[in-house]
């Protein structure tokens, strides 16, 4: 059984030779070619051959496109500082909306043939021709909040959504028109899902109701793009309290990549209980434990979560959010190990 | 409703323009100023903060909330100095060099500041040394560094060890903070606390003023 054929048989709820395995090891991939972060994000061949190098190297089941949050904000004109040791960013002192009275200057743009994005899409293209006959390769979106946010900065839009709601929305209109058109590009690679990134969508941030109504309608919108050509929808979230319900109600999503327990779950037990066939579960291993913690406290860790999760498939082994991008992979394999021997069905 | 609970309740609501036209009337009626500062404006804020804290509100409402509390307390400044009152304490707070995020520390500030402590905000990206410079030449009792990536995370460490060996360590407390920060951490670096949520650095910054 290859890789590919075993997360979609957990991805039907069905019991796979073991568990899944994909701590997101992006960043750390670009160490086994020596490059530093600035090379890895705006070289493609480069970051494209260190991604495949790591999932070769560390055995991992699944190849994600992950690269920076900043990759379509760019595009829509956000200016963008590229270090040398951590990931890419806005420049958060020259934000392209500065006022609620530019929302509205926000307008569709052609990712095929703007800068980021378009290296985004080939980024997938070549993962796919590499790697698509054996692993599972997964595009990687940042839904249109996230991407409105960098344009205009957290702390502002997060004011403008209460001051001028109408304004937001019509900025998120222009996003979303941007990324239906992105997620066609992606799955025209052959790219087996689509994870959206929808940062906000839990109590770190905003209240149920307000995401539901700000967000809501746009992920539902990109959601059924996606599986209109029959392309998988994931979600990746981090945020503390995640709402798993009323995304699963917008999205209908294959899989979810979290890092905390839903706002309505108390426990590993109840989260498997509540949503385990609902959807799959992808994590969630906290990369901040992965900096410091011992194998032995990785492998106990991996352990009490497969036991809590591996049941009726639904399941796949990661961290809860990116590997620690300047920690040594020694972690990563830990967790690989731990799926592929304790993870057995 | 009287004035002051009045205060508290459109600062609830994130109304700056109501808070800032309500302060000055109770100038204008000779209310006494610490009293509009902390059973108007401070009240209100207290209130902000245990609704955050138990998930009642979040990030959004906090922020609206604290621009009114700004809308006020900058009217009522140039009394505060002139009246002598004093703040419950210092703290130098900042995102740590490399880490270009803000809205965690500035709720942090928001919040310390809504506890009635003097907050200087050194802003994101600061360098360990500014962090300990600017708290012995202003004698703050407490530096508080946040950081929201595993990239930036362990420059916290380097803060703790700058102040131990500028000799200040002891006249100072570390709060840390921050998405990946844990308490485990904390401990392994040898900072004093952390916490999860801004209201509650917030209170634990008073408590450690309190108790120096």
């Amino acid at each position: 059984m290859n890789s590919l054929e075993r997360v979609k048989l957990t991805l039907q709820h069905q019991t796979a030779d073991h568990v899944p395995v994909y701590p997101l090891i992006n960043s750390i991939s670009r160490k086994y070619l020596g490059i530093d972060y600035a090379t890895w994000t705006q070289n493609t061949e480069l970051c494209a051959e260190s991604i495949i190098k790591a999932t070769d190297l560390l055995n991992v089941d699944a190849v994600c496109s992950l690269v920076d949050l900043s990759v379509e904000a760019a595009d829509f004109g956000q200016k963008i500082e590229y270090p040398k040791n951590r990931a890419a960013h806005p420049d958060s002192n020259n934000r392209r909306i500065k006022s609620i009275a530019d929302y509205k200057t926000i307008e569709p743009v052609n990712p095929r043939k703007t800068p980021r994005m378009s290296e985004h899409i080939r980024l997938c293209d070549k993962l796919v021709k590499a790697k698509g006959r054996e692993k599972a390769i997964i595009g990687f979106v940042f839904a249109p909040l996230g991407v409105l946010s960098m344009l205009r900065g957290p702390q502002d839009i997060f004011m403008d959504v209460i001051d001028d709601p109408d304004a937001v929305h019509l900025a998120l209109e222009a996003v979303t028109k941007t990324l239906i058109e992105y997620t066609t590009a992606l799955m025209e690679t052959g790219i087996h899902a689509i994870m959206l990134d929808t940062l906000y969508a839990s109590q770190s941030i905003m209240s149920k109701q307000m995401w539901n109504s700000l967000e809501g309608p746009y992920v539902q919108r990109l959601a059924e793009h996606i599986h209109a050509h029959d392309c998988m929808v994931m979600i990746h979230n981090c945020g503390n309290g995640i709402y798993f319900d009323v995304q699963i109600e917008r999205m209908n999503p294959e899989a979810i990549s979290f890092l905390h327990l839903p706002d309505d779950c108390r426990s590993f037990a109840e989260l498997k209980n509540k949503y385990g066939r609902k959807t799959t579960l992808i994590g969630h291993v906290d990369p901040s434990f992965l900096m410091s913690a011992t194998a032995e406290q990785v492998e106990q860790e991996c352990k009490k979560q497969i036991d809590a999760y591996k049941k009726d498939g639904g399941f796949i082994l990661a961290t809860g959010c990116e590997y620690p991008a300047n920690a040594a992979d020694d972690n990563a394999k830990v967790m690989v190990k731990t799926a592929q021997t304790y993870g057995r069905y | 409703m009287n004035m002051l609970n009045e205060i508290s309740q459109k600062l609830q609501q994130g109304n700056a323009k109501a808070v800032k036209e309500l302060v000055q009337q109770a100038v204008d009626e000779g209310c006494e100023v610490t009293a509009i500062l902390e059973e108007g404006l401070m009240a209100g804020m207290d209130i902000v903060g245990e609704k955050f804290k138990n998930n009642e509100i979040y990030v959004p409402e906090v922020l609206i909330a604290a621009r009114a509390m700004n809308a006020g307390t900058e009217l009522l400044k140039p009394l505060l100095s002139s009246s002598g009152i004093k703040a419950k304490g210092k703290v130098v707070l900042g995102t740590v060099k490399g880490d270009m995020h803000d809205i965690g520390k500035n709720l942090v500030r928001m919040m310390m500041e809504g506890k009635g402590l003097e907050v200087i905000d050194l802003g994101i990206d600061v360098p360990s040394e500014k962090f300990v410079e600017v708290a012995e030449k202003e004698n703050a009792q407490i530096i508080a560094c946040s950081a929201l990536l595993t990239t930036t995370m362990n420059e916290m460490k380097k803060i703790v060890d700058a102040a131990s060996e500028a000799g200040i360590r002891e006249n100072v407390t570390i709060m840390v903070g921050g998405a990946p920060v844990t308490d485990n951490f904390r401990e392994s670096i040898g900072a004093d606390i952390y916490k999860p949520d801004a209201a509650s650095a917030a209170d634990a910054a008073v408590q450690a003023c309190q108790a120096r």
